[in-house]
């Protein structure tokens, strides 16, 4: 299964440097949160890893290539980023049977997934309907589409009710096992503790730390005494 | 390419929008030719039977904003993230949404095309007229309307690739037709204007709302309105649409 790659990365917009020179890898195998304040370069980092935007410098890899020169990128990543969006009169069994065309991916695997994200009562109605923890749970559906080895989601836990964020936890620590990569950003560290193996903090921008959960400390007051650390501002 | 127009066809057929915009094609005709006979259209003029079949190419202004919402649309409600994903090349996208589109464009046009013959034989036999079909004149403006209601939807996914915020797009597009290009058309002489998009989809409809112009050939119409729909989605696919997805 591959590893993510990220090497010397470096995304200015306009002025603003939203990613400089940050290198991490995401191995196979574990759950790597990716985590950092609001604006710290999170998504940004998610969406160059996507082919989404082009880098100013340095790049990211998926198993050694970039996401662009993946042949069937989405038999190799599944993804949910937060402004994934879905057309509001369509319904969710619908969305999910647009992508199964452009992946090549068999129909009965549509509602596979509808049924592992609880949405299987759900499937006929018009996406505008769905509560965000339903849509969450239908982008949650997409991602595994694919039945992907990689999968990136960023912030996934959000508007998930208490069942979903366990389902949520389970299906990423059973996919893990089998040996795929997951990398999940968020600023929620209660629900990290209990999910990553494997932690990436990021602040302005830059890498703060890269390394196992166990070394800052597997309880929520030890990962957040040590985020808010390196985190803080430098002065 | 082949999965991406089988997705493309997949999204048009899992929402409404696109079908109410496709139906207003016809009720425009059928509007139109009934206007035309109550002003007193002389049904046993060949000529303005002619003018009841060109109301055909006037329903590519529905078609054209159906191009549009082809690609501003998902800009609009983010569906390009994941549209992009699957399609890392975008220029392949644009491509298949072309196909699409084109195709889909086409059928309206026949659609258009079938309510002018049906209206306009209708009030021509209500009137003691009768149809001329025989002439070439007939299915030529019959065939030119088709194909202008198809040519408006690749130029529309091409304006749409190129100005992604639909608002923007439809307001340009209509602007353009509804105000510039006449204005232009007059600054730059009967001889140059006839290159314009408006007057070269007239060509090719055969419909003649600017009755001072000289338009090209009707064949001359189609390779222009070919033309446009290249340049416009060519220059997308190299400025618009390699900005980065946030």
């Amino acid at each position: 299964m591959p590893d993510i790659e990220v090497h010397g990365l470096t995304k200015t917009f306009g002025r603003v440097m939203a990613v400089r020179d940050l290198s991490f890898t995401a191995p196979a195998g574990k759950v790597t949160g990716l985590l950092g304040p609001n604006g710290s370069g999170k998504t940004t980092t998610l969406r160059i890893a996507l082919g989404l935007v082009r880098p100013t410098a340095g790049e990211a890899l998926i198993g050694g290539v970039r996401y662009g020169r993946l042949t069937r990128p989405r038999r190799v990543v599944g993804a949910m980023l937060e402004s994934t969006g879905f057309h509001p009169g369509r319904r969710a069994r619908d969305h999910l049977r647009v992508r199964a065309a452009a992946d090549g991916i068999p129909p009965r695997r549509v509602d596979e997934v509808l049924g592992l994200a609880g949405l299987g009562a759900a499937a006929r109605r018009p996406v505008r309907q769905f509560s965000l923890g339903m849509r969450q749970r239908l982008g949650l559906a997409a991602a595994m589409l694919g039945d992907p080895q990689v999968l990136i989601l960023d912030e996934p836990a959000n508007g998930l009710d208490p069942a979903g964020i366990a389902w949520l936890r389970g299906t990423l620590r059973d996919l893990a096992r089998e040996g795929r990569t997951i990398v999940v950003a968020s600023h929620v560290l209660g629900e990290v503790t209990r999910t990553v193996d494997h932690v990436v903090i990021v602040s302005a921008g830059e890498l703060r730390f890269a390394g196992p959960l166990s070394d800052i400390g597997e309880t929520h007051a030890a990962l957040e005494s040590a985020f808010l650390n390196l985190t803080a501002a430098p002065n | 390419m082949q999965s991406m127009i089988r997705s493309e066809f997949r999204k048009l057929t899992t929402v409404r929008a696109p079908w109410l915009l496709l139906a207003a094609g016809p009720l425009l005709v059928v509007a139109g030719i009934t206007g035309l006979a109550e002003s007193g259209g002389n049904v046993h003029d060949p000529g303005t039977q002619r003018a009841a079949f060109a109301h055909t190419g006037l329903a590519a202004v529905f078609t054209l904003v159906f191009g549009i919402l082809a690609v501003a649309g998902e800009y609009r409600h983010s569906t390009i993230t994941d549209t992009y994903l699957s399609s890392p090349r975008r220029g392949r996208v644009v491509g298949a949404k072309l196909t699409v589109y084109a195709l889909a464009g086409a059928v309206a046009g026949l659609a258009s095309s079938g309510a002018a013959l049906a209206t306009t034989a209708a009030w021509w036999a209500a009137r003691g007229g009768h149809l001329h079909l025989s002439a070439a004149d007939a299915w030529l403006t019959l065939g030119g309307g088709v194909a202008a209601n198809c040519a408006l939807a690749a130029i529309g996914v091409g304006l749409g690739a190129l100005i992604r915020n639909p608002a923007a797009a439809i307001a340009t597009a209509l602007a353009w037709f509804a105000l510039i290009e006449g204005i232009a058309g007059q600054l730059l002489g009967p001889a140059l204007a006839r290159w314009l998009p408006f007057y070269a989809t007239e060509a090719l409809s055969r419909s003649s709302l600017s009755a001072t112009a000289r338009l090209l050939p009707q064949w001359g119409g189609a390779l222009m309105l070919l033309a446009y729909t290249a340049a416009f989605a060519a220059a997308a696919v190299f400025t618009t649409l390699r900005r980065d997805v946030t």
